[in-house]
């Protein structure tokens, strides 16, 4: 229902808020903040997997060649010099259809990485990026941990958990990302947030494909759409809920704290078995 | 009291060797180490798929024993059971060590362990299960070890009256005499062991908060399915209680062993009893085990690191070292023993859960991490990852650690007044 209307409830709430916000302070300031936000999207049916995205991410970065990717056209995985990577996937159930998926951080929404980093070297941009600040990271990989994509991986040379910035460095100067500027296909794509989300629903909706990210995880900055539902394609996928969230934290810790009151206990009634010495 | 410095076999060429093979087993690690610096950690870590390796689980391990170090020693010195101040000094003698070798541990798993020391402050995250176990812990490490110091200020005193020369010197400085005198605090027995009683319980409190947040650091990572739930929290404590007693009750029986002294009565009747709730309590681990694996086989993603146990990679380590070694048999064989009135038998029932515990440890940190929740590549990790062993460096490593902990241990029966009846 929400669909035909092309606005969500929550979209529609963000917006009286955002609308009564500006009439009563007078400003531009929150409809900014609100308009800003960006996202990038990844068309799996139309990747050719000539992954330029990949060497550009590489170049801007400044992120050195791992010993994998010597070997050209070999299945690659995430590193810490490696924030992005492009891999023929094959759809389980039909092993004839082939797609290649430009995989990196999806940019959640609520992400569970900046919960769970000790000492807030993460955090998640107006614009939309999640960034690790490198000169904090303590090095101890729980974001990895608690990451439903598993995506900051270790550098071990510099001792740190690194991964895709979504070049916010570049989104300051208004320039697209380092991958989505080198792709010649136009399999990548970068924008403002709303028009890049309504953009991707009505391609999706088109080819009868998934859209990924629209939901999962509480929603993420980077969205792929991919040719068929990820269940049909064998892909395990994040819940579609915020991961990770405080309340749930706190939940589990109660039952701790529980158990700790009631092994005291234990060990008081333990102790009154003393009394006659 | 401070003829423990003299008395035993200390003196033997075998208590010589033991001490060098220790510092071989440390210069080793110290190379490992070295070489990880200079070249890069990837020697340390032995795959760049399984990043919490052994250096984690060895630090659950360590952490582990301390907490329940400081629940059994504190029956004592808190909850005023007398029977157990026999063991007190001894137990929070290794809750101190243990902790400590714990800490090594993780910081040499850290990128940057200096960074955490600094913006564990300057920026904490309290939404962080990390952070609040690092906070906590850290609260521990300085109440258990006031705890040892009032437990043992007394003897410490009267060993330097009674010795001269720089052993004076160094005793005397470790009763704080001077600094005490400046602040105008007169110590007595009597103040030692109320103050005791008081850090005692602020180290009890703040060891097993710390110790939920431990579990809480697996129990909250959704993303790890094996990890995730109020289960770990919970077993965690339960078996910081097994642990507990398995080092107190190995300790104290290989220390009386080596050293060639009588175990008194007293004493004996108390290992006894320990033995019986030590093996009361394998048997409610052996519960929460059977309902982790009958529980998590209902859970679709949770089976799938389930059945790495029950049928995979990691079943002989399973059955063979959690199952046999860790529980079942030492249940067996401390029922018998306490009934035969055998000390070996104890002995070696808690040497059995150490063995068993330390790599139940390793299996539970690698096997949550085989499964990504999403797989892009299509390909199952078993596949990408063909063996889930540790490296040699990094068994080096861990080897120093727990050689770094024996040494400790050896030269605090040695200089400190651990012994029971002296209290």
């Amino acid at each position: 229902m929400t669909k035909n209307k092309g606005i969500t409830r929550r979209q529609f709430l963000g917006g009286l808020a955002v609308t009564s916000a500006s009439l009563t302070l007078g400003s531009t300031g929150l409809v900014e903040a609100e308009t800003k936000r960006y996202a990038k999207l990844h068309d799996s049916t139309k990747c050719i997997g000539c992954k330029r995205c990949m060497s550009a991410c590489k170049r801007w970065n400044k992120l050195k060649i791992d010993r994998a990717e010597e070997l050209t056209d070999r299945e690659t995985d995430l590193t810490g010099n490696t924030w992005v990577v492009v891999n023929l996937t094959r759809d389980v159930n039909n092993r004839e259809v082939l797609y290649y998926l430009h995989w990196a951080c999806q940019h959640c929404g609520e992400p569970a990485c900046r919960g769970a980093c000790p000492v807030k070297a993460i955090s998640k941009l107006p614009e939309g990026p999640v960034v690790i600040d490198e000169k904090k990271c303590i090095g101890c990989r729980y974001c990895y941990q608690s990451c439903p994509y598993k995506i900051p991986r270790f550098d071990l040379e510099k001792r740190i958990t690194r991964k895709c910035t979504m070049c916010f460095n570049r989104i300051e100067s208004h320039i697209d990302p380092a991958c989505v500027a080198a792709c010649p296909v136009i399999a990548l794509e970068f924008g403002l947030k709303d028009e890049i989300l309504k953009k991707a629903r009505e391609r999706t909706e088109a080819i009868g494909g998934y859209l990924l990210g629209e939901y999962e995880a509480g929603g993420t900055d980077f969205l792929t759409i991919l040719p068929a539902k990820p269940e049909e394609l064998g892909l395990v996928i994040a819940p579609k809920k915020v991961v990770n969230e405080d309340l749930d934290k706190i939940r589990i810790s109660g039952y701790g704290f529980l158990t700790a009151a009631v092994i005291t206990g234990l060990m008081y009634i333990y102790s009154r078995t003393d009394k006659g010495e | 009291m401070h003829e423990i410095t003299q008395t035993g076999n200390t003196k033997s060429p075998a208590y010589y060797i033991w001490i060098s093979s220790l510092i071989a087993i440390i210069v080793l690690a110290g190379y490992a180490l070295v070489m990880s610096f200079l070249i890069d950690m990837e020697i340390f870590e032995f795959s760049l798929k399984i990043i919490w390796a052994m250096a984690v689980s060895n630090y659950v391990f360590f952490v582990v024993s301390s907490t329940g170090l400081c629940m059994v020693s504190s029956l004592g010195h808190v909850f005023g059971m007398k029977r157990y101040e026999l063991i007190g000094k001894r137990g929070v003698f290794l809750a101190i060590i243990t902790i400590i070798f714990g800490m090594t541990s993780i910081g040499l798993h850290l990128g940057h362990p200096e960074r955490a020391m600094i913006y564990n402050v300057l920026t904490p995250n309290i939404r962080s299960a990390i952070w609040w176990m690092g906070t906590l812990y850290t609260f521990y490490i300085v109440f258990i070890m006031i705890e040892f110091w009032f437990l043992t200020r007394a003897e410490l005193a009267e060993i330097a009256s009674n010795s001269t020369g720089i052993k004076q010197k160094v005793y005397n400085l470790l009763t704080l005499e001077k600094l005490l005198e400046k602040v105008g605090f007169i110590p007595s027995v009597e103040k030692d062991h109320k103050l005791a009683q008081i850090v005692g319980a602020l180290a009890l409190i703040s060891g097993l908060s710390a110790h939920n947040t431990l579990g809480g650091v697996f129990g909250q990572t959704e993303a790890r399915a094996y990890w995730y739930g109020a289960y770990y929290p919970a077993y965690f404590l339960l078996s910081a209680g097994f642990c507990g007693y398995a080092w107190v009750v190995g300790a104290t029986i290989i220390t009386y062993k080596i050293k060639g002294e009588e175990i008194s009565r007293k004493l004996r009747d108390l290992i006894f009893e320990m033995a019986k709730i030590f093996a009361l309590l394998l048997s409610v681990g052996l519960l929460f085990t059977t309902y982790k694996l009958t529980s998590g086989l209902f859970d679709p993603v949770k089976a799938k690191s389930i059945m790495l146990l029950i049928k995979g990679p990691f079943s002989f380590p399973f059955y063979l070292f959690e199952v046999a070694i860790g529980t079942v048999l030492p249940i067996f064989i401390l029922l018998y023993s306490t009934r035969k009135e055998n000390i070996a038998g104890v002995l070696t029932a808690s040497i059995m859960v150490l063995v068993g515990v330390f790599v139940m440890r390793y299996d539970f940190v690698v096997v949550a991490q085989v499964y990504p929740l999403f797989n892009p590549m299509g390909k199952d990790a078993l596949e990408i990852i063909p063996s889930f062993f540790p490296t040699l460096m990094e068994i080096f490593v861990i080897a120093g650690i727990i050689a770094g902990c024996l040494l400790v241990y050896t030269l605090g029966v040695k200089y400190l007044p651990l012994k029971e009846e002296s209290h």
